[in-house]
C-alpha cells in the first residue's frame, strides 16, 4: 500500500480524496501488551500511524485522527510470535526492555523496528544486529539506556531493616527514569532470597514485593502505601545506617577530592533515597585540595 | 569502643588501597543462602573523590610491626588509635552491610598483628565465618600479608575470591629504601605460589568435569571443594614516590600480566601521608600521570598492545598531552588511514577513538550496511577523534588537516570542549595567557620527571621520519605484527625486571 509520504506531491493534491491525507496517530494503555496490540491494529487496518504513544503522553498533530486501540492479550500475543519468528529471541528482548523506557519515543521506536523486522529486513543475519539502520539504531540505544537503568538500581537500592508485630521486612524506596522494576527484580531475588523485601518505585508507582517464595508486581501509590501496616525499623538500622555514612565519608581521600566525577559516577536525582547522602550533606564537602 | 568509631579508623587506614573492584567470578545464588556475584561486578557507591565503593574495605587492625615510610599504620606512629576487629564482629558487620545493598563483600586487609601468621589465622577465621557459618555467597578479596606460610594462603585462597599481595614499589631498590621489613622474596614469593595454585586448581577442575565414561556410583559425589582464587589476584604499586620511570612500571606490569596472569596491576599517586627525609616532600599529587598509566595498562589488557609500542627505553615518560594510544598511532601513521568497513578487528581496536565497544559495534554493523560518517556518529565512536585515521567507503575523513604528525598531534591535543570539560583543575588551556602565570605554575599536577616533553616530541620526531624512511610499503598487518613482536627469548622475568 502507499503511503502518503512516499506518494508524489502532485499525486497527493490531484487525488483529493480526504483519506489520502489521513494521518494518524495510536494511543495505548502504556502497556507492552497495549503497544503490541497497536501494532497488531496497524496491520489490520493497513494503516500507517505517524506516532504510537500511551494516551496520557500522545501529543495530537494539526489534523491529526486519534485511535484508542483498547489492548488485547491474544493480538499481543500474535505480534510476539511473530517477530520471535522472524527476528529471534534477541529482538524480542530488546523490544520487551525497551518498552520499559519512559521516553516519548518509545512507542514510534519500537513500531517502526517491528515493521523493519517483519516486512523490510532481508538477509540471514538477525534484523536487531543492524544497529546502523535508522529504524533499528533508536530501539538500540533505547535499550541501552534502560540496561544503564537497570544497573544504577542495582547499585544504588538501599534497603532499610523494618521489625514489629511478627512482621519481617526489608523496605526500600527507588525514583528510576524508566519502569525497571520487573527487570531488576530477579536480580534481587536471586541475591536476598533469605529475606522478604518490598522495592517501591516512586516515579511510575509500583513495588516489586518478594516474600520469600516469588515476587509480584503491584501497583500502588503513595498514599496507599502510607496506609499499609509497615513496621517500624528495626532496633539495629539506625546504627547501620550510620556505620555506613561514617564509613563512606571516611573513604573518601580529600588532596583527590573530584566531586564531578562523583556526579558523574551517581547522578544527583539518585542522592534523596540513598542512605550515604542523607542528613547534612554539606558536612560531606570536605576541605578542598591544596592546589 | 563500638564497632562504628572502630569502623572509621580501620577503613580510615585501608581507603589508600587502590583496588576495590568487585569483578571476575560469576557465583549465581542459591536457595537458602545470602548473596551472588557477577563476572562484571557493581559499584554501590561513590566517594568525594569520584572512586567507587564496591566492597567493604577495611583492615582487620591497624597494629603493624612493620616501619614503611609511605604508610600511616606504621609502628614508629605515634599518633593514631591501635585497635582490632575480631571476627565475628567483622562477619556481622559485612552481613548488615550486604543485606542493605550496601556493598558487593569484603575487602580484607590488615597490618601486621604480632606476626604475619598469626595476622593471617585471624583473617582465614573471619572468612570462615561469613562462608561457613553464614553460607556468604557474595565476593571476598583478601591480602595476603607478606611472609605468610604457604598453607594460611592457601586456606585463604580457598575461601576468598581474589587475592592480592602488594608489590607495593615499583623496584627492589625503592622497596629495601622505603619499606626495609619488606623484601622481594617475601613479596614476589607468595604471588607466584597463588599464581601456580590458581593454574592448579583450574587443571584439576577441568580434569574432573571431563568425564569420558558415566558409571552408576554407589556413593553420591562429595560435595566439590571450593575454587582456590576463581576471581584470580591483582597487585598495586605507589607512583611518584621514587624515580621509576614509566618504562619500567609498565615493563614491570607487563610481566606481572605475562608470567603471573595476573588480572590487574593498580596505580596509586604517591600521597603524602608521612614527613619522612626518605620521601619526597612535594604536595602535588601526580593524577595525571597515574592517569596515563592506567590508559597504557588499558593497551595491554584489551587492545592487544605490546608494551614495546607503547614506550621504550628512548623515551622512558608516556607523553602527557595525549593519551599512549594516540601517541602510538602519530608515531605509526604510515599504518593509517584504514578502511572502516573492512579493516581487522585488531586494527579496528588501535584507531584514536575507537575503543573495545566501538570496534565490536563496528563489526557487527558493518556486515549488513555500508559505514559513512552518519553511521559511525550514530554507533558512538568518538567520531571526532578516530575521522584523521579513517577511510569510509574509500573516502578520507579527516579533511580539512594535514595528514602529518604536527598536525594531528594539535588537534589531538587541544582540550574537548575547549577546556570546558573534566576535572576542574585544568580549566585553563595550556599556552593561553594568564594574568596569574606564576599561580597556575605554581600548582601544577604535572610529574616534575617528564618535563623533557619537548625533547620527547623531537625525537619522536626523528624516530617518525627515520620509519618514513625505511618502512616505504609497511602498510599491511603482518608486518605491524612483526616489529610489534618480541621474540620471547628478549622477555625479561618479573625477577629481573623488578630488580632493575
Amino acid at each position: 500500500m502507499r503511503t502518503p509520504r512516499n506518494m508524489p506531491v502532485a499525486a497527493q493534491v490531484l487525488s483529493g480524496a480526504p483519506e489520502v491525507f489521513d494521518e494518524v496517530g495510536y494511543a495505548y494503555d502504556g502497556s507492552l501488551e497495549g503497544l503490541l496490540s497497536a501494532i497488531f491494529e496497524s496491520y489490520a487496518r493497513h494503516e500507517h500511524p505517524t506516532d504510537i504513544a500511551p494516551s496520557d503522553q500522545l501529543q495530537p498533530r494539526l489534523g491529526q485522527r486519534i485511535a484508542y486501540i483498547e489492548t488485547d492479550l491474544g493480538k499481543a500475543e500474535r505480534v510476539r510470535k511473530g517477530l520471535t519468528k522472524k527476528g529471534g529471541r534477541t529482538a524480542w528482548d530488546a523490544v520487551k526492555r525497551g518498552s520499559c523506557s519512559s521516553d516519548a519515543r518509545t512507542g514510534n521506536a519500537i513500531y517502526r523496528f517491528v515493521r523493519y523486522a517483519m516486512d523490510e529486513h532481508v538477509g540471514r543475519a538477525r534484523p536487531y544486529s543492524n544497529i546502523a539502520h535508522p529504524s533499528v539504531g533508536p530501539l538500540f540505544r533505547l535499550v541501552r539506556s534502560v540496561d544503564q537503568e537497570c544497573e544504577h538500581m542495582r547499585q544504588f537500592i538501599r534497603f532499610e531493616h523494618l521489625r514489629g508485630d511478627g512482621i519481617e521486612v526489608w523496605f526500600a524506596r527507588c525514583n528510576p527514569r524508566d519502569a525497571v522494576i520487573p527487570l531488576v527484580m530477579p536480580h534481587f531475588v536471586e541475591r536476598f532470597n533469605v529475606q522478604p523485601f518490598i522495592i517501591y518505585d516512586e516515579n511510575h508507582a509500583t513495588c516489586g514485593v518478594y516474600d520469600g517464595n516469588g515476587w509480584q508486581l503491584i501497583a500502588i501509590d503513595d498514599a496507599s502505601l502510607s496506609e499499609l501496616p509497615l513496621p517500624d525499623a528495626a532496633a539495629e538500622e539506625g546504627l547501620m545506617q550510620d556505620a555506613w555514612r561514617r564509613f563512606y565519608r571516611c573513604v573518601s581521600i580529600d588532596a583527590r577530592y573530584n566531586p564531578e566525577l562523583r556526579r558523574h559516577f551517581m547522578a544527583k536525582r539518585f542522592w534523596r533515597n540513598l542512605t550515604e547522602m542523607q542528613d547534612e550533606t554539606p558536612a560531606l564537602r570536605t576541605q578542598g585540595p591544596h592546589r | 569502643m563500638d564497632v562504628a568509631a572502630k569502623l572509621e579508623i580501620l577503613a580510615d587506614a585501608a581507603k589508600y588501597d587502590v583496588a576495590c573492584t568487585s569483578s571476575g567470578v560469576n557465583r549465581a545464588g542459591k536457595q537458602g543462602s545470602l548473596g551472588s556475584s557477577s563476572v562484571a561486578g557493581c559499584c554501590h557507591s561513590f566517594t568525594a573523590d569520584g572512586r567507587c565503593v564496591t566492597l567493604l574495605k577495611v583492615l582487620m587492625t591497624n597494629v603493624c610491626a612493620y616501619d614503611c615510610a609511605y604508610c600511616a599504620c606504621r609502628t614508629s606512629n605515634p599518633d593514631i588509635t591501635r585497635i582490632a576487629f575480631t571476627p565475628q564482629e567483622l562477619a556481622d558487620l559485612t552481613i548488615a552491610f550486604y543485606r542493605r545493598n550496601y556493598i558487593e563483600g569484603l575487602f580484607l586487609s590488615s597490618g601486621v598483628l604480632k606476626s604475619p601468621d598469626y595476622t593471617s589465622e585471624l583473617m582465614v577465621r573471619t572468612l570462615s565465618i561469613l562462608r561457613n557459618d553464614y553460607g556468604f555467597r557474595g565476593y571476598i578479596h583478601a591480602k595476603a600479608v607478606p611472609g605468610t606460610s604457604p598453607e594460611l594462603i592457601d586456606a585463604l585462597g580457598h575461601l576468598a575470591d581474589r587475592m592480592s599481595v602488594n608489590l607495593e614499589l615499583p623496584s627492589q631498590k625503592s622497596l629495601s629504601l622505603l619499606a626495609p621489613d619488606k623484601s622481594r622474596q617475601n613479596i614476589l614469593a607468595p604471588m607466584r605460589r597463588i599464581s601456580d595454585s590458581i593454574a592448579e586448581d583450574a587443571e584439576s577442575r577441568a580434569l574432573v568435569r571431563r568425564r569420558a565414561t558415566t558409571y552408576l556410583s554407589a556413593a553420591p559425589p562429595r560435595r566439590a571443594e571450593r575454587a582456590f582464587v576463581p576471581a584470580g589476584q591483582s597487585t598495586q604499586m605507589i607512583i611518584g614516590a621514587t624515580p621509576e620511570s614509566d618504562h619500567q612500571i609498565l615493563s614491570l606490569s607487563a610481566a606481572l600480566y605475562r608470567q603471573l596472569s595476573l588480572k590487574r596491576v593498580f596505580f596509586s599517586a604517591y600521597l603524602p601521608v608521612n614527613a619522612d627525609p626518605r620521601l619526597p616532600s612535594t604536595d602535588a599529587i601526580q593524577l595525571d600521570r597515574e592517569h596515563r598509566l592506567y590508559q597504557a595498562d588499558w593497551l595491554l589488557r584489551f587492545y592487544e598492545f605490546d608494551v614495546n609500542e607503547i614506550i621504550d627505553d628512548a623515551h622512558p615518560f608516556l607523553a602527557t598531552d595525549i593519551d599512549p594510544k594516540a601517541n602510538w598511532a602519530l608515531n605509526n601513521l604510515d599504518l593509517f588511514p584504514i578502511e572502516v568497513n573492512a579493516a581487522p578487528y585488531e586494527m579496528l581496536l588501535r584507531v584514536p577513538g575507537i575503543g573495545v565497544r566501538g570496534a565490536q559495534l563496528i563489526v557487527r554493523a558493518r556486515r549488513q550496511t555500508t559505514l559513512r560518517e552518519q553511521e559511525l556518529r550514530k554507533l558512538g565512536i568518538a567520531y571526532k577523534r578516530a575521522r584523521y585515521f579513517i577511510t569510509c567507503a574509500g573516502a578520507y575523513m579527516g579533511t580539512g588537516v594535514d595528514f602529518s604528525r604536527d598536525a594531528l598531534h594539535a588537534r589531538l591535543a587541544s582540550p574537548i570542549n575547549g577546556g570546558r570539560h573534566g576535572r576542574r583543575a585544568e580549566r585553563a588551556i595550556p599556552g593561553q595567557m594568564s594574568l596569574f602565570e606564576t599561580a597556575a605554575n605554581g600548582s601544577s599536577v604535572l610529574p616534575p620527571a617528564p618535563s623533557a616533553n619537548g625533547a620527547l616530541l623531537e625525537s619522536a620526531a626523528d624516530v617518525e621520519q627515520d620509519d618514513a624512511s625505511s618502512a616505504v610499503g609497511a602498510r599491511n598487518g603482518k608486518e605491524r605484527r612483526q616489529k610489534s613482536a618480541t621474540p620471547r627469548s628478549a622477555r625479561s622475568s618479573v625477577e629481573e625486571v623488578f630488580a632493575a
